[in-house]
C-alpha cells in the first residue's frame, strides 16, 4: 500500500481527528469542560482500564443478543406481512404507533417486568432494532420483479420456491440496509437498558460519569461506543460486501 | 382398417398447439384494451414458426397465454397436443424466453442456466452437469462461474436461451431474443440458433419485429394485425435447409420478403395513424 493510499484509508481519519484534537485543544484554549486535552482522557481510560474492557463487553453482548433477536423478529415480521395483507393493516399501526413511545418509558415497563437482568437490555435493543429491519425486509420483498415471478411460474415453481429462490434473495439488500441501521438503535437500547440499574456496562459508567462531572470519563465513554458501533457496522459490511453484493435492477 | 378418419389423422398428424378463437380483452368498458382478438393458430411438431407483427399488437400477450401465465378469454381455448387447456394447467408444460434475458445477478451463469432443472426439483449436481456440457455449444465455455453483470448482451442472451433449452418442454417459445443486439451479433446468433434447433428438434414459436429474421428462421412467418392484433396471414417458407447466411441475397428470399414487407407495412401505417 502507498502513501497515498494509506492517507485515504478509513483508518487514517482516526488520526486525523486526533491529531485536530492534539492541536486544536491548546490552539484555542478549549476549556477541558468543553474537551479535555486528548492525554488527559487517554490517561483517564488508562485509569479505568479493567472496569472499561468489563463494560465494553457487556454492553457488546446485550447489544448483539437485542440486534440478533430484533432481526430475527424483524425479518420474520417482514415476510409475514409480505405475504398477509390482513396481517399487516392489523398489525403494522401498532408496530408505528409503538415506534413512538420513548425507549425510557418502554425500558421502564421493560424493567418492571424483566428486574435487572442482561434479558431486559436485550429486549429493549430488540425492540429498537426490530423495526427498521421489519420495514426493509418488507419494502424489499415487495421490489421482486413481476416478469421474473412470471419466468419462474412458466417452469412450474411453488410459492415456497418463488420465495426462496426470487423474493428473498431480491429483499436482501434492504434486509441489509434495515440491519445496519437497527446496529446503531441496538446500541442506544442497550446502553439506556443499563441506566434502569446494573453495575457493569459502558451505560453505567456513563450515568456514573456524569452524576460526578468526569468530563473526561465521559469522552472515554464515547469513545468506546463509537468503537463498538464501528466494530459491529464493519462486521456487516464484510458480510455484505461477501455475500450480498447485487443491487436489485 | 380402413377408417377415413384415421387414415386422415395419420396423413396430417396431430398440431402441437392450436389457437381457437383465442382473444384477450383488459380492463373493463369504456377504458377495455383488446390486446389479441379471434386468433386462430396451429402450429405442427418440430416447426419453426415465426410471428411478426407491429410493436404493442399483442404478440407478447399471446405468448402469455400459451405459457399459461394469462387465461384467455373464454371465447376461445389453447390446446396443447389435441387437449384443451384450462386455467394455469399450461404452467410447467413450455418452455418460455420472455422478451428481456430475466437472469438473476445473484446467481452464476451456470446456475441461472440451471434454474428451471432446479425448479423442478433435478439435485443441483446432476442439473450443473448437464448445464455445463451445453456450454461449448453455447458459446459460454470459460464462463459457467462468471456472474450475468459481467457479460455483454449476446452472451446473457446465451444463457437465457440455454436455461430456456434446457427446461425440456417440445414446445419452445422465444419472444424477440435478439431484439436488443446489434446487426452482426443478431446475424451470428440466427445462424447459430438454426444450428441448435436442428440438432434439438423441438417446436418453436418465435417472436420478431425483423422481416428478414422471420424469413430466415422460420418454416412459416405468420403476420399478426396491429392491435387488437389477430392474423393476417401465414407465409409458407420453402427455402431450403441448411440455410446460411447468403440466402438473403437470392431472388427467392427477396420475393418473399418484398410480398412479406407490403403487408406488414400497411398493418404498422394503421398503428402509427391510430397513434396520431
Ligand atoms: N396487463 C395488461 N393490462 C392492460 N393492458 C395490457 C396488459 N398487457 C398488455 N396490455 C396491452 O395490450 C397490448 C398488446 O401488448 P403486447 O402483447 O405487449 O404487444 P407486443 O408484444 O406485440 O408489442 C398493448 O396495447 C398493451 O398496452
Ligand atoms: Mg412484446
Amino acid at each position: 500500500m502507498n502513501l497515498s493510499a494509506l492517507a485515504r484509508s478509513p483508518y487514517a481519519s482516526v488520526v486525523y481527528v486526533a491529531v485536530a484534537w492534539l492541536v486544536l485543544v491548546p490552539l484555542f484554549s478549549i476549556s477541558p469542560r468543553y474537551l479535555p486535552p486528548l492525554g488527559t482522557v487517554i490517561a483517564d481510560a488508562r485509569s479505568v482500564w479493567p472496569d472499561l474492557v468489563a463494560g465494553f463487553w457487556r454492553t457488546l453482548v446485550e447489544t448483539v443478543l437485542g440486534f440478533v433477536a430484533g432481526t430475527i423478529l424483524g425479518v420474520g415480521f417482514g415476510i409475514a406481512f409480505a405475504y398477509s395483507r390482513l396481517l399487516e393493516r392489523a398489525l403494522f399501526p401498532i408496530f408505528v404507533a409503538l415506534q413512538t413511545v420513548p425507549v425510557i418509558a418502554f425500558g421502564a415497563i421493560v424493567v418492571i417486568w424483566f428486574g435487572n437482568t442482561i434479558m431486559a437490555k436485550v429486549v429493549i435493543a430488540l425492540y429498537l432494532a426490530f423495526f427498521p429491519v421489519a420495514v426493509n425486509t418488507l419494502r424489499g420483498l415487495e421490489l421482486a420483479d413481476p416478469q421474473r415471478i412470471a419466468l419462474m411460474r412458466s417452469f412450474g415453481a411453488s410459492r415456497l420456491q418463488l420465495f426462496l429462490k426470487l423474493s428473498l434473495p431480491t429483499a436482501l439488500p434492504n434486509i441489509l440496509i434495515g440491519m445496519k441501521l437497527a446496529v446503531a438503535l441496538s446500541i442506544a437500547g442497550a446502553v439506556v437498558g443499563e441506566w434502569f440499574g446494573d453495575t457493569v456496562g459502558l451505560g453505567v459508567m456513563l450515568l456514573q460519569a456524569l452524576y460526578f462531572e468526569q468530563i473526561p470519563r465521559v469522552w472515554v465513554l464515547i469513545i468506546a461506543c463509537g468503537l463498538l458501533g464501528t466494530l459491529l457496522y464493519g462486521v456487516l459490511a464484510i458480510l455484505e460486501r461477501r455475500y450480498v453484493w447485487w443491487r436489485p435492477d | 382398417m380402413s377408417d377415413p378418419q384415421a387414415d386422415a389423422s395419420r396423413s396430417a398428424p396431430l398440431p402441437h398447439l392450436q389457437m381457437v378463437n383465442v382473444w384477450k380483452r383488459f380492463g373493463e368498458g369504456e377504458r377495455q384494451t383488446v390486446a389479441v382478438r379471434n386468433v386462430d393458430l396451429s402450429i405442427a411438431p418440430g416447426e419453426f414458426v415465426t410471428l411478426i407483427g407491429p410493436s404493442g399488437c399483442g404478440k407478447s400477450t399471446l405468448f402469455s397465454m400459451i405459457a399459461g401465465l394469462l387465461p384467455p378469454d373464454a371465447d376461445g381455448s389453447v390446446l396443447l397436443g389435441g387437449k384443451v387447456q384450462q386455467d394455469g394447467q399450461l404452467l410447467g408444460k413450455v418452455s418460455f424466453m420472455p422478451q428481456k434475458d430475466l437472469l438473476f445477478p445473484w446467481r452464476t451463469v451456470l446456475d441461472n442456466a440451471t434454474l428451471a432443472l432446479e425448479v423442478e426439483g433435478m439435485p443441483k449436481n446432476k442439473a450443473r452437469a448437464r448445464a455445463e456440457a451445453l456450454f461449448p455449444e453455447f458459446g459460454l465455455k470459460g464462463f459457467e462461474r462468471h456472474y450475468p453483470h459481467q457479460l455483454s448482451g449476446g452472451m446473457r442472451q446465451r444463457v437465457a436461451l440455454m436455461r430456456t433449452f434446457l427446461f425440456e418442454r417440445d414446445l419452445i417459445l422465444l419472444d424477440e431474443p435478439f431484439g436488443a443486439l446489434d446487426a452482426l451479433t443478431r446475424a451470428m446468433m440466427q445462424r447459430w440458433l438454426l444450428d441448435i434447433w436442428a440438432k434439438h428438434r423441438r417446436t418453436v414459436l418465435f417472436i420478431t419485429h425483423d422481416i428478414d429474421e422471420a424469413i430466415f428462421l422460420g418454416d412459416k412467418v405468420v403476420v399478426m394485425t396491429a392491435r387488437p392484433g389477430t392474423v393476417k396471414c401465414e407465409e409458407r417458407i420453402t427455402l431450403p435447409r441448411p440455410r446460411d447466411g447468403d440466402i438473403v441475397t437470392t431472388p427467392e428470399f427477396t420475393s418473399i420478403k418484398r410480398k412479406l414487407l407490403a403487408i406488414v407495412e400497411e398493418e404498422s401505417m394503421k398503428t402509427f395513424a391510430a397513434a396520431s
